[in-house]
């Protein structure tokens, strides 16, 4: 068996990973990624931190299997779900692993509810009851309203929300996020926040989230990893021992946040 | 003045002045040679009224989009179905290049050795013209596709059928309406030019028959019938385009990708 040796058992687990890309003047590309491994149990909320450009995207990607990899492996629930050398990437793992990009990625072509119930539209559940659940989730995201508007006629936050709601919506059991409150104001990014934890702590959730905000990544995170410059490995893993559940105001006032906060501060480099 | 109405009347102001300098070209080469605006116009309705002009443009009409209905699917279709074969597409790609370059009105006389002076040989023509010009678009709106979108769709479950439907295919709709526009002045063209050639109707035969019997008005007028065609066939096609492309930008919807 695969399982990794720490309890609870690990939902997904990325083993010896590294990535390269083809160099574009010939000779050897450098690493991107390099022997990055860490595990994140059933029901965890992971965030990741790290420079700009040290590959937090890029790492997204393998897990989602957009991108292939170079070395090493996925597992989920224990089965190996990628390896090097795959003949072919299954995005997604069968709805089993949802993906907020860093760019909204919305379908230019289609309104901003129909956005949001794509997913439920691919596999025949866009009915009345999906459709309720499309109107409350963008509600939930202060899109209530918006319906009917397309990509180009909504703000950049507002695209990086219904992208958020379209991921919620099918309810996959992992899901990955990069930076999806990056271009909010701090009120609205409070707001999402605060429904993101509902959701996670409802729903139990397993989530890996890319952010550059310290305090966010110690307020939502069980567990923050510090990544490295390129090639990118983890540099810091920090259980972040915090009541639940959580509100940014309150956590920035604990009495345990100031060394979270400077332990991460200083691992970036 | 701004806006629509102000738009209307600078156009209205240049139409003037077209006419204006066609009438003084008349009146300096003589009406004989040159024609005039107004005698043009008296041809027109001339020929409106026999049901001459009608008739003829109708045949025109009907030869090109005869040509368009055979050209259009597979100049629209091939770029798909080669999406995912990079090598056939490969090795096709200096045949259709060629191909492309022939200019097609050269053509006009093998077709209608082959077709004879019926419909086919126009039609035969303004497919082949169709074909490679909208063929090309789409190619170029095939390979356009962002591939984030694509990639975040078959995250949430969408197999290969659903990439070409909702992704593929929308992002690149405006590349072929780019490329039927292109091709529609191109497609009446050829048609007329085919007519011209060898045909006893349609609006190249009466272009041809009446510069034989030296009626330069009716020429004219004739030619007026063309220009009709071509701007009633780009309103169809803009129209139809305007319906697909409800959801870009306006700043796209009028300036459009290039031809
Ligand atoms: N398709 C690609 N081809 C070549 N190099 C790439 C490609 N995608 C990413 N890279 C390189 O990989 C490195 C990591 O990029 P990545 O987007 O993963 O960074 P990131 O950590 O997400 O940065 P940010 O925080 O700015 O989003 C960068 O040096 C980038 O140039
Ligand atoms: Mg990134």
């Amino acid at each position: 068996m695969t399982a990794p040796h720490h309890a609870p058992m690990a939902l997904l687990e990325v083993r010896d990973l590294g990535k390269r890309f083809d160099a574009a003047g010939g000779g050897d590309a450098p690493w991107v990624i390099r022997g990055m491994g860490f595990a994140v149990a059933d029901g965890e909320f992971l965030t990741v931190v790290g420079p700009s450009g040290s590959g937090k995207t890029t790492l997204l990607n393998m897990i989602a299997q957009t991108d292939h990899p170079t070395e090493g492996e996925v597992f989920l629930r224990g089965e190996r779900i990628l390896h090097a050398g795959a003949p072919r990437l299954n995005p997604g793992w069968n709805r089993q692993i949802g993906y907020v990009t860093q760019e909204d990625n919305l379908l230019p072509w289609r309104s901003a509810l129909d956005n949001v119930l794509y997913a439920l539209r691919l596999v025949g559940a866009d009915d009345a009851a999906g459709r309720e659940r499309a109107r409350d989730l963008m509600a939930a995201v202060g899109l209530a309203g918006f319906e009917d508007y397309y990509p180009h006629q909504l703000s950049g936050g507002m695209r990086k929300r219904a992208s958020l709601a379209r991921t919620l919506v099918y309810d996959p059991p992992v899901i990955l996020m990069d930076e999806p409150f990056g271009a909010l104001d701090a009120e609205t990014k409070a707001i999402l926040q605060h429904d993101l934890m509902t959701v996670w702590a409802s729903k139990r959730k397993t989530i890996v989230f890319v952010t550059h905000d310290i305090t966010e990544a110690i307020a939502l995170g069980d567990r923050t990893l510090v990544v490295s410059r390129a090639p990118a490995r983890v540099t810091l893993d920090q259980a972040n021992d915090l009541p639940r559940p959580r509100r940014a105001e309150d956590v920035i006032v604990h009495p345990a946040f100031p060394p979270l906060y400077e332990r991460v501060r200083a691992a970036i480099r | 003045m701004t806006g629509p109405a102000g738009r209307a009347f600078d156009r209205l102001l240049v139409a003037a002045l077209l006419l204006a300098g066609w009438q003084g070209a008349s009146a300096a080469w003589g009406e004989y040679w040159a024609s005039g605006p107004l005698p043009a116009a008296a041809a027109f309705w001339r020929l409106v009224a026999s049901g001459s002009l009608p008739t003829n443009a109708l045949y025109t009409l009907e030869a090109t989009a005869w040509g368009f209905a055979i050209g259009l699917p597979p100049g629209i279709l091939l770029p798909f179905l080669l999406r995912r074969h990079p090598r056939i597409r490969a090795v096709l790609d200096p045949f259709m290049v060629a191909a492309y370059g022939v200019p097609k009105l050269a053509l006009a006389p093998l077709f209608i050795v082959w077709f004879g002076i019926g419909i086919g040989s126009k039609v035969a023509l303004v497919a082949s013209v169709t074909f490679f010009i909208v063929y090309f678009n789409a190619m170029a709106g095939v390979a356009a596709v962002d591939r984030r979108l694509i990639a975040t769709v078959r995250v949430m479950g969408a197999g290969e059928w659903r990439v070409l439907t909702d992704v593929v295919w929308p992002a690149s709709v405006p590349f072929v309406f780019a490329g039927i526009r292109t091709a529609t002045p191109y497609a009446v063209g050829g048609t007329v030019v085919t007519e011209l050639i060898s045909s006893n109707r349609g609006l190249g035969h009466l272009i041809q028959l009446s510069a034989n019997r030296f009626q330069t008005n009716e020429v004219f007028a004739a030619l007026f019938g063309v220009l009709i065609l071509v701007i009633g066939c780009n309103l169809a096609v803009q129209a139809v385009e305007r319906r697909l492309l409800r959801w870009r930008p306006p700043v796209f919807a009028a300036s459009g990708a290039a031809g």
